[in-house]
């Protein structure tokens, strides 16, 4: 791609971003889409989070473990275990199976769209698209990203416990109190701010990488790609800017 | 009335349309035949404003569109019903949320005049049966009426002229029969009375039962532009070989 058509894409993304918010606060509220999304990523995304945060949770408990035991220090095994998930691996993880399963379906869905011309309709009939399509994804995306996210740190915390117990047969209670001993401001505040910019990230990125969908299903094919793509460097780096920012505040 | 004054659209450098002037009445019955990829649904899309050329003037009723931002083209666009390829509906709805998007985004009319309505608009196009389907559910044939009867609901009181991209294309000959016959009745009356029509296509031989002039695109010009009649006797090699279908008899099509 060549600088100039990065500049306007990059500009046009802008655009498409600062509008889907817009669109919140304007008539018409499509209330139903919104809710239909939300039920969709929230609902319909509870087992592959479910699945992802037990096993990162139940890892990283055994590689921490291990690692610990060795320096006879395995009884802080619950303390590094919380932070790491509730501050970095939990949102990003989440952030990352979030991307491949509802990013990849927005961007597909409304690639989709653009080739069948209903988007083409939708601005022939006077809707705007973005309030009508992008809108409800972000807002849902905003919204449920964080709540996944909190479930699934729990599931992971939960993950480790079952190994900290019955694997590396540490005390339970001993496990959950090194837990409850993190589970202060600020450990929390990061974890849960981060989703909310993940969600928007990824729901915009898909969205505009959607509905500038070209050339048939070869097309679609890499609009899909390069939305998954997209969103997991820019959940990265957005990671490190705001880690480095929050650890600057807090 | 639609003019189109030297309009010229290209794609990555391929030059889609070349220089395009022709003027249309609102009451017209136009067929732009030509082959795959002329740009015959490009000039739909420009009419609709969903396109922007390159270069030229498009006006519609004197004002000119190109320029138009989105909110500025809704005024313009209600002069037009517009119906896509395979009928673009929307798949997440059925059949009456289809017909009924447009009434229900206006927010003007009940729940109950909106279904009182979308089942007139659905017993004129004759498929009233297919209410509570889904569009994957809906052949081609049917996909097109659906198609037609939700872009009637699109203008109040109804479009001065109706845009077809390729109303017959992949559809059996009595389906596409139908359609014609469903197409023409759209716009019976007297001129300048009747609702017109402008249908793109490259099936010449229901083209030439709906519309009464036929422009004919190649390489991103108009090489032809007349009636019926001028078109049967045109000698321009490649627009005989393209509309030998109605050059030939009916009886040996037939046959």
């Amino acid at each position: 791609m060549r600088p100039r058509e990065l500049v306007i894409e990059l500009q046009n993304f802008y655009v498409l971003s600062f509008k889907s918010l817009l669109g919140v606060f304007r008539r018409p509220f499509y209330l139903r889409d919104t809710i239909e999304q939300m039920d969709y990523a929230g609902a319909g995304s509870f087992f592959i989070v479910f699945l992802v945060s037990l096993f990162i949770g139940m890892a990283l408990t055994l590689q921490i473990s291990k690692e610990l035991s060795s320096l006879g220090l395995n009884m802080y095994a619950g303390r590094i275990v919380g932070i790491s998930i509730i501050r970095e691996i939990g949102p990003v993880a989440i952030a990352f199976s979030y991307a491949g399963r509802m990013g990849s379906g927005m961007t597909s869905e409304l690639g989709s769209m653009v080739l069948g011309h209903q988007v083409d309709m939708l601005r022939v009939f006077g809707t705007d698209p973005v309030k009508k399509l992008v809108t409800p994804r972000v807002v849902s995306s905003t919204i449920m990203l964080p709540a996944l996210t909190v479930i699934g740190d729990a599931i992971s915390l939960a993950g480790g416990y079952y190994i900290a117990t019955f694997v590396v047969h540490q005390s339970g209670s001993f496990y959950w109190s090194q837990i409850r001993g993190i589970l202060n401001f600020q450990n929390i505040f990061p974890g849960l701010v981060k989703p909310f910019l993940f969600g928007y990230l990824i729901a915009c990125i898909s969205c505009y990488t959607g509905l500038t969908t070209r050339g048939g299903a070869r097309g679609l094919r890499r609009a899909t790609t390069a939305a998954v793509v997209l969103s997991t460097v820019t959940v990265i780096a957005a990671d490190f800017v705001l880690t480095r920012a929050l650890i600057f505040l807090l | 009335m639609i003019e189109f004054k030297d309009v010229r659209l290209s794609y990555n450098g391929h030059t889609v349309l070349d220089g395009i002037s022709f003027t249309v009445r609102f009451h017209d019955k136009i067929a732009i035949i030509g082959a795959s990829g002329v740009g015959k649904t490009t000039i739909l899309k420009l009419i609709v404003g969903l396109e922007r050329p390159d270069d030229g003037k498009i006006l519609i009723n004197g004002q000119d569109i190109t320029r138009l931002s989105e909110s500025q083209l809704r005024d313009p666009r209600m002069n037009f019903s517009i119906v896509f390829q395979e009928g673009a509906l929307f798949d997440s709805l059925d059949v009456q949320e289809n017909v009924a998007f447009c009434l229900r985004e206006r927010g003007i009319l009940s729940e109950e005049d909106i279904e009182k309505k979308v089942k007139e608009l659905l017993r004129r196009v004759d498929i009233e049966q297919a209410i509570k389907l889904m569009p994957e559910e809906l052949s081609g044939g049917m996909q097109r009426r659906v198609a037609i009867a939700r872009s009637l609901a699109a203008c109040d009181p109804g479009p001065r002229m109706m845009l077809y991209d390729e109303p017959t294309t992949g559809i059996d000959p009595i389906t596409a029969d139908n359609i014609c016959a469903l197409i023409n009745e759209l716009s019976s009356g007297v001129p300048p009375d009747r609702t017109g029509l402008i249908i793109v296509t490259h099936d010449v031989v229901n083209a030439a039962k709906v519309a009464e002039r036929f422009l004919y695109l190649k390489e991103g010009r108009i090489a032809f532009d007349g009636d019926l009649p001028a078109l049967k006797s045109a000698e321009d090699h490649d627009l005989r070989r393209f509309i030998k279908g109605i050059l030939t008899p009916a009886g040996e099509r037939e046959t």
